[in-house]
């Protein structure tokens, strides 16, 4: 019988709630496998897993649940090991590393930030902050609209300036955040967001974080900022 | 899952969760060598793409007839560059604004999970609008 991994936590983790189910349908209860000072949150690997949105979910909350009670480095969802045999040995060949990581994200959790913009209020931005421009979109207003060319060229200006924009958010996201983590990594490669960037935070002293997440909404109102947090560490466990 | 349309405007801050958590679940995380990975073809967590400017004919004609109609001298997203602006207007603009955007945040997870947990049986429906996820074969 395969063995489903969720999270490596020390062997001093106070242990589980009660009950607590994993992937699979039906849901598998998760148990920890002890070897040394550290203890793998697992459970059995159902036969033909496959990445349900059901099973990514429930991995999600494996360790959301065990990370209440102590620090806990994630897998990767569908790491599945051979047998638990083959998980005390991979826990006893890198104890050292696994407990150094875990002293380092104890009491720390993630914080996902993705941002974007508001279509209206950032070209109302460019336009407000650039008087050329203005002047161009007022003197097509004035046309009635202006020719397909007078279009394009205010289009193509316009454009130029909110990828501008798009760059310098990015950048003061990044910056005005990163002040208040403790650590900070890039989100995984998606397009379409001007900034997709991990933050590591105490999880008892949050406040700062999201206040700072807040008065950037509040001085930049074209940006849509969105906060996927706390969340284990997914981004900070190598 | 709802889904957040592309060029959507507003807050938008309640229109994340599920994905954009499920992104780090499948992308980041610790990977041992010693253990298999689950096989991510098909994978059904799906993402909407293009958001940002892309530079085409289409995008400039868009950007043109947005600036038409916008009202640069009223209205709650006006700019703070334009100097006859009050400070009590861009107040009031940036709290409703900001509003919107905050309930969204203080729902994080757990709404969005619940909400994944009522569809799940829905979940092998493709939909309209999305691109598969670009997570690539050879990064397992």
């Amino acid at each position: 019988m395969s063995t489903y991994v969720y999270g490596i936590t020390r062997a001093g983790h106070p242990g589980l709630p009660e009950e607590l189910t994993g992937v699979g349908d039906p849901p598998r209860p998760v148990h920890l496998v002890r070897t040394g000072e550290l203890s793998a949150i697992v459970s059995e690997a159902p036969e033909g897993l496959r990445p349900k949105r059901r099973d990514l979910l429930a991995h999600q909350t494996v360790l959301s649940e065990a990370g209440a009670g102590g620090a806990v480095l994630p897998m990767r969802f569908g790491s599945v090991s051979p047998d638990d045999e083959a998980v005390h040995t991979v826990l006893a060949e890198r104890e050292k590393h696994y407990l150094e990581r875990l002293d380092a994200l104890e009491g720390k959790v993630e914080y996902n930030i993705k941002a974007s913009h508001d279509e209206e209020a950032v070209l109302h931005h460019v336009l407000g902050s650039n008087a050329e421009l203005r002047a161009l979109s007022e003197a097509n207003r004035a046309a009635g609209g202006g020719t397909y060319e007078q279009k394009i060229h205010l289009g193509e200006r316009v454009a130029a300036a909110v990828q501008a924009q798009e760059k310098h958010d990015g950048q003061l996201v990044r910056q005005v955040l990163e002040g208040h983590a403790e650590d900070t990594n890039p989100g995984p490669e998606s397009t379409g967001w001007l900034a997709n960037v991990s933050f590591l935070v105490e999880r008892d002293n949050s406040a700062p974080f999201t206040e700072a997440v807040d008065a950037l909404r509040r001085e930049a109102p074209h940006l849509v900022l969105q906060v996927n947090g706390p969340l284990p560490p997914y981004s900070f466990v190598e | 899952m709802s889904v957040v349309p592309a060029q959507q405007g507003g807050g938008g801050g309640g229109t994340s969760g599920l994905y954009d958590v499920l992104e780090l679940v499948l992308d980041r995380g610790l990977v041992i060598d010693a253990f298999v990975r689950v096989s991510l073809v098909g994978i059904e967590i799906l993402k909407i793409d293009i958001r940002v400017v892309v530079a085409s004919v289409d995008t400039y004609l868009r950007f043109a007839e947005a600036c038409n109609r916008l009202d640069l001298e009223t209205g709650a997203k006006k700019p703070s560059g334009l100097t006859d602006i009050t400070g009590d207007m861009m107040e009031k603009g940036a709290s409703g604004k900001t509003k919107g955007a905050l309930s969204g945040a203080a729902e994080t997870i757990s709404g969005a999970f619940q909400q994944a947990r009522d569809e799940s049986q829905s979940e092998s429906k493709p939909r309209a609008r999305r691109t598969t996820s670009r997570r690539k074969e050879e990064q397992e």
